[in-house]
């Protein structure tokens, strides 16, 4: 207890020592000036065509079906074009798809590709293959078949017409289950059952089971939405992808050097439609699997690019580095606390169900001071109430999602505003559910058992027994110990006590808990959920009562409705303001509590920012981006933000 | 003698099979949760993870997967990954990366015997001096600190005094500079104390005593007499040495970024990549037994006094 008020004590002095070095250091830009200041800037530089920097994690293979996105998207973004991409400002524009239409409500897309085009080796070289619209009905056809293994293919699936049936009713025929249907004729009657068809050559036409306005944006996050040589690929079997000599490219680089594990080099492709665009002639990665690593050889001019964790942070700030450390922009990504409405802890099990405990552990829960564990020096940044994130969809006037009324009153809440709050929420609770005596209605003592992670007895009165169980990661831990402390000293210990448990399993979701199909060996567990497409079903729709990702168990039926009322809307503006209401409804009543951003840490780079795409829902496409022969500073980051502000409100 | 090998060698063989059998079979019991990514666990149905599962053809009866594991084998096809690397052939795999750490642990291991056998020299050539006192306090510096530290500081602060390149690179030899030294550090230490103790025990022997008083130098004693028969029982281990250098180390391949097979296992084993473990338990155990063997094949070697049979 004593150490985690030490760390609390030690974040508020350094978020302190931040802030006064911010205000020291912060001259304002000024927004009517930063068009010109940001030219100026762009013309003091002198620019190179190269471009190093590194990865932590294996590639550890190319194949963008089957391999998960976490591990090859970034790669695969610069190689391999989709039908549209986003400019500077995040608006979806041509790429391999010259134009396209959708009917009115957004169920059919049609694409118009770009003619003459050719996919190329590994060497750059043009090969016989040309890129037509077949190759967008190949690549939906080489996802629906169970045997090439397709990874994250829930949403596509459930989303083309067709392609569900499709994909188990070759599966039935796999498993055994359909002895009646042969396989070669079921694969026969593709362009029958999915909708998915190439009208000519170059058109392309998606049918969707439902409304999706936001399909472009999905076109950018999946990579099950690309191209494919279906011949190519089949013709290479399960060795598709498997290094870059296995493989065609389509977009402003291919993979000219795959050293597993080491190194990969992106050159530019010449004979890429748009290669006047691409600044950048060769894209290196090298394998640094250590953060101190990458940070050493950026200083020593090895690398162009590296992250800037918190504690590095702290050593650089007061030295030669100081004015190029540039903090990281935004995350989609929301970390949440996830509360179980099934579990096997009778005490916390009554409690959970009653909306005033549930309001109270929501206020007891400081966000800025978890915020600091990360961020220590601007943590407010990283405080986010809602499910989906901020800055990730709009509505046709522009306005944010998360601004949407009433879910604007929970994004711009202040949980922490009102420190007696959640004790208040709590009493009210314990008037429903406990006798005077403090014994609580209809629990008696009891074991708990949650192993292989815990198991404890509980003796069914005051104080609640809460039990929150994380990952024995160092940070988890301490964020798990700020947690404990802060709910029991804003609630009381008289009325709650938190146990810590943590997983040693390195098998979290499967010992714990994270998948409906359990285990549920805990009361609260840390998680995080990402915006993926500009669209809120991404993550409503799967945390619905029948949703695949409601792993607590919750039963909420008028949110169940507004969502279904959001999926139905007729208008892509209405079907906003049902998911707003949706949410919002969700989070009042605190069935999750979305605590932070998953946004941390800083970097250093030689890379001029907003002169590439912008890229909210995919990796970085170094199409157009620019690379200056000295690192960027802050001030210099600050002028360039300003201008591709007001060039964006333009 | 003939005999002997066939014998050992039958021996060796059953041992590998059991191992592998136990292995092949353990892996079967490891939770299916743990065959899909974090992703797969959050997303997908239960129908969509049997279906992933079944083409990976891991729902099959055990017995069947292993009859198809030895088929294959036979046919020489070690398979592909499942999780670790997704699809890549295993052949492919081992092709690229033992090379990387064969080559650097070779450099290391012969600069781990040359510098560790001359410690060790010198330690008993200057007993109880300032000799002595350094290797003891290197020996005891290598096993006592905890590895990461110094060889981080090798990593950051000697490569920036020397200015050599803080990563591995295939085709810069400066760079392989450091990896080799740091994974000599602990061999070193290890051939240094052990020649150490062999010559100090040899010194009390009487053929020591008596070649000493019959006169000779102290240097001719040493290296002629005492160095030769110490290090007959470090010869033993010369060649679990030679063949273990294709394990890599999981330490300074991560901090010098080289593409090697250290923690190759360890990663296989987390993610339940079951054709990696099996290969990789399988070349291990190979290597494991046939060092063992060749070692004792080689002491009869070096020492006729050894005899490895009762005729």
């Amino acid at each position: 207890m004593k150490s985690v008020l030490k760390r609390v004590l030690a974040a508020l002095i350094v978020l302190s020592m931040g802030l006064t070095a911010m205000v020291a250091c912060d001259k304002p830009v000024d927004p009517a000036n930063a068009a010109a200041d940001a030219q100026e800037i762009l013309e003091s530089k002198e620019y190179r065509d190269t471009y190093k920097t590194y990865f932590s994690t294996s590639y550890s293979s190319l194949n963008y079906f089957s391999t998960s996105y976490a591990t090859v998207r970034e790669i695969v973004t610069n190689c391999i074009d989709g039908l549209v991409e986003p400019d500077v400002y995040g608006n979806y524009v041509a790429s391999l798809a010259e134009s396209w239409e959708h009917n009115d409500d957004y169920t059919v897309w049609t694409f118009k590709i770009r003619e003459g085009l050719k996919w190329v080796d590994h060497t750059g070289a043009e090969t016989e293959y040309a890129l037509t619209a077949e190759d967008f009905v190949d690549g939906i056809k080489y996802i629906g078949d169970p045997l090439n293994g397709a990874y994250s293919l829930r949403v596509v699936r459930n989303l083309i017409a067709g392609l569900y049936d499709y994909y188990w009713g070759l599966d039935d025929i796999d498993c055994g289950l359909d002895t009646e249907t042969n396989r070669a004729d079921l694969e026969a009657s593709f362009s029958d059952i999915v909708g998915v068809k190439a009208l000519d050559e170059y058109t392309v036409q998606y049918t969707l089971e439902s409304s999706a306005p936001y399909f472009l944006s999905l076109i950018e996050s999946s990579m099950l939405l690309l191209p494919v040589e279906y011949e190519y690929a089949m013709a290479l079997g399960e060795d598709f992808g498997v290094d870059n000599t296995k493989m065609l490219y389509c977009g402003p680089y291919y993979v000219s050097e795959f050293k597993r594990d080491k190194l990969i080099k992106l050159t530019k492709n010449e004979n890429y439609w748009d290669a006047d665009k691409v600044t950048l002639n060769t894209v290196e990665y090298q394998m640094i699997p250590d953060g101190t690593t990458s940070l050493e050889m950026f200083q020593r001019g090895e690398l162009d690019y590296t992250s800037v964790e918190t504690e590095a942070y702290q050593s650089l700030q007061n030295g030669e580095w100081a004015d190029n450390l540039i903090p990281n922009e935004f995350s989609f990504s929301t970390n949440y606390l996830w509360l179980d409405f099934s579990g096997a802890n009778p005490e916390y099990n009554t409690f959970v169900q009653n909306e005033n405990f549930r309001k109270a552990l929501q206020h007891a829960v400081n966000r800025t001071s978890l915020g600091a564990l990360r961020e220590p020096v601007d943590p407010a940044r990283l405080v986010r109430n809602t499910i989906n994130a901020e800055g990730a969809i709009f509505n046709s006037e522009g306005v944010d999602y998360t601004q949407l009324e009433p879910l604007a009153n929970v994004t711009n809440a202040d949980y922490s505003k009102d420190p007696a709050a959640a004790r208040t929420y709590m009493e009210a609770a314990i008037a429903e559910l406990c006798n005077e005596d403090g014994t609580i209605k209809g629990v008696s003592a009891g074991t708990v058992d949650y192993l292989p992670v815990i198991k404890t007895e509980v003796d069914g009165k005051l104080p609640v027994t809460l039990i929150y169980v994380g990952t024995d990661d160092e940070d988890e831990i301490i964020l798990a110990q700020l947690f404990e402390a802060m709910v029991e000293e804003a609630i009381g210990k008289d009325y709650i006590d938190v146990e810590l448990a943590f997983d040693t399993s390195g098998d979290f979701y499967g010992t714990v808990g994270g998948s409906v199909d359990g285990p549920f060996n805990y009361d609260i567990y840390w998680d995080s959920l990402s915006t993926g497409y500009a669209d809120p079903s991404g993550i409503l729709g799967r945390i619905t009562t029948e949703g695949v990702e409601n792993v607590g168990a919750y039963n909420v039926p008028e949110y169940d409705a507004l969502v279904e009322k959001a999926l139905s809307a007729e208008t892509f503006d209405e079907r906003l303001e049902y998911f707003a209401q949706a949410e919002a409804f969700l989070l009042e009543g605190a069935y999750m509590i979305p605590v932070i951003s998953s946004l941390r840490g800083y970097h250093m780079s030689y890379e001029i920012p907003f002169t590439g795409p912008r890229c909210l829902y995919g990796n970085v496409r170094y199409k157009g981006v620019k690379v200056a022969t000295e690192a960027l500073t802050m001030d210099e980051y600050e002028v360039l933000e300003a201008a591709w502000t007001a060039g964006k409100n333009k | 003698m003939t005999k002997y090998i066939l014998k050992r060698i039958l021996r060796s063989l059953v041992t590998v099979v059991i191992v592998f059998f136990v292995v092949f079979m353990l892996l079967r019991f490891m939770p299916l949760n743990g065959y899909f990514p974090d992703e797969m666990v959050k997303e997908a149905d239960e129908a969509t993870r049997m279906a992933y599962l079944r083409n990976l053809g891991l729902l099959d009866h055990p017995l069947v997967q292993l009859g198809r594991f030895v088929k294959n084998l036979f046919k020489g096809d070690l398979g592909r990954s499942i999780t670790v690397y997704p699809k890549v052939p295993i052949a492919t795999l081992l092709v690229e990366k033992i090379p990387v750490t064969a080559f650097l642990g070779f450099w290391s291991m012969l600069l781990g015997i040359v510098a560790g056998l001359s410690m060790g020299l010198m330690m008993v050539r200057f007993r109880s001096r300032i000799g002595d006192t350094l290797g003891n306090g290197y020996i005891m510096f290598v096993r006592a600190v905890p590895s990461l530290l110094y060889l981080f500081f090798i990593q950051i602060q000697i490569s920036k005094w020397f200015n050599l390149p803080l990563v591995y690179y295939d085709d810069k030899p400066l760079s392989w500079i450091l990896p080799i030294v740091s994974l000599a550090l602990s061999s070193i230490a290890w051939y240094a104390l052990w020649l150490r103790r062999f010559m100090v025990d040899e010194e009390n022997q009487d053929y020591v005593k008596f070649a000493t008083v019959k006169g000779l130098p102290k240097k001719q004693v040493l290296k002629k007499h005492v160095f030769r028969n110490a290090i007959i029982p470090l010869s033993a281990y010369l060649p679990s040495d030679l063949l273990n250098i294709i394990s890599g180390s999981l330490v300074i391949e991560t901090l010098y970024a080289i593409p090697g097979t250290g923690g190759l296992l360890t990663t296989a084993i987390k993610n339940q990549d079951n054709n990696l473990v099996q290969i990789l338990v399988l070349m291990y155990a190979v290597v494991s037994i046939l060092g063992v063997f060749l070692g004792d094949l080689l002491l009869a070697f070096v020492d006729p006094r050894i005899k490895l049979t009762d005729d």
